[in-house]
């Protein structure tokens, strides 16, 4: 194996799972996080070379969020609701996982309820752990402009959770 | 309505704060009702959130991204000294450099030292597999497709050597296919690349495995491993009967 397929496997193939997890959250469905990630990771190493170092994870959720807006509108647009995989890490316990599936179903819809712009910003915060700074690298967008969506989405989603209760 | 601190609160919340902005921050969030409220809701959701499960990448997804790499073509690294020279000129500078050995027939000290070296740093570094696969179908077409190579792939499981895999490599800086097999703990690699014309060392030991080579058809082989004398022999045999 060579030294460039070594070190990509050891950097960026890591942050798969992070890579996945945006992709579904901003794509909303299965199949198309699978293809978005196909996508990403080649274009990843592809452009290995360009990477200058430091955590691959930043430098990897840019390229995942850039291929999903180049996936399409269409396919942004759908809205799916295909959740049914979601609940296979939710435990042993059938009952306790129905309960975990309810309680994911519900938070992912008012998820998706947010507008783009918000929702991908809180996912990167709240679930990706980003810094402003990363975020603000990845989404293409001033700090301040991170910090204002991040204090909307926080109270959109506050309201969704009121109504909901 | 809401406070004008709202937006720094926050910034504290999320850890982006240091030393007397914190401490700012911190006091303002004591005296102000409008961001105590914010900060727990935002709380209570940060927690909701860290807890959802986060969609973990499927195997198949894993398994498909991996597919996909090795179908990239390999990039040697520049360790020839021309090749440094051209300083990243990449595929030109690769290019003239191959064309530049396809001169020189390699000598056979550099053969033994350059096989042992491959197979070392295959081992050492713990990738001597780049396409995992007991199916000679399988593998025939990767090398074909990553090495330019296509030589006959055999499984030789009923005689106890089984076909694990192939990999691309380096023979004497020109790109050798290699087949992988395993016999008990051991492995052995079997490199083949296009005759040009080089005379062959016979059987020999270099960083404590044994090396044989020869050629058949249009390639050279050389099959390398530290099986003792006996097993060594016998896989050379299988592969040479199947080819000759």
């Amino acid at each position: 194996m060579d030294d460039r397929r070594r070190r990509f496997e050891a950097q960026a193939l890591p942050h798969l799972d992070a890579a996945y997890n945006l992709a579904r959250w901003l794509s909303r469905s299965p199949a198309d996080a699978d293809d978005i990630v196909q996508d990403a990771m080649l274009r990843a190493f592809r452009a290995f070379d360009g990477f200058r170092g430091g955590d691959a994870k930043p430098w990897l959720l840019t390229i995942v969020r850039n291929c999903w807006l180049s996936a399409g509108s269409a396919t942004r647009r759908r809205g799916h609701t295909e959740l049914e995989d979601s609940v296979a890490d939710a435990g042993p316990d059938p009952e306790e996982a129905a309960i975990q599936a309810g309680h994911q179903r519900r938070l992912d819809a008012m998820i998706a309820r947010l507008p783009e712009d918000f929702r991908e910003v809180l996912i990167l915060r709240e679930m990706e752990d980003m810094s402003y700074r990363e975020i603000a690298d990845i989404t293409g967008t001033p700090i301040g402009t991170v910090m204002s969506r991040l204090a909307r989405a926080r109270t959109m989603l506050r309201e969704f959770v009121k109504e909901g209760s | 309505m809401s406070c004008e601190h709202l937006l720094n609160t926050q910034s504290y919340l999320d850890g982006e704060l240091t030393g007397a902005e914190a401490a700012e921050a911190e006091r303002h969030l004591g005296t102000c009702a409008q961001c105590q409220a914010f900060a727990a809701e935002a709380a209570e959701l940060s927690d909701r959130l860290r807890k959802a499960p986060r969609h973990a990448a499927p195997a198949h997804l894993r398994a498909a991204v991996l597919a996909r790499l090795d179908k990239e073509p390999v990039r040697f690294s520049p360790r020839s000294f021309w090749m440094g020279a051209a300083g990243g000129a990449g595929v030109s500078a690769l290019a003239a450099g191959f064309a530049l050995l396809a001169l020189l027939p390699p000598s056979i000290a550099t053969l033994t030292q350059s096989v042992a070296d491959a197979h070392a740093r295959a081992l050492t570094a713990g990738h001597t597999i780049m396409v995992a696969s007991s199916n000679h179908h399988t593998v025939k077409p990767w090398l074909a497709a990553h090495a330019g190579l296509s030589p006959p792939v055999t499984d030789f499981a009923g005689d106890g050597f089984t076909l694990t895999g192939g990999r691309v490599d380096e023979v004497a800086g020109r790109p050798a296919a290699v087949m992988v097999y395993a016999h008990g703990n051991h492995e052995v690699d079997l490199f083949a690349w296009p005759d040009r014309g080089a005379d062959l060392p016979g059987t020999s030991m270099a960083h404590g495995f044994r090396i044989t080579f020869w050629k058949a058809g249009d390639m050279d082989y050389a099959a390398v491993s530290d099986m003792d004398g006996a097993a060594f022999q016998k896989f050379v045999g299988l592969v040479r009967a199947q080819r000759e």
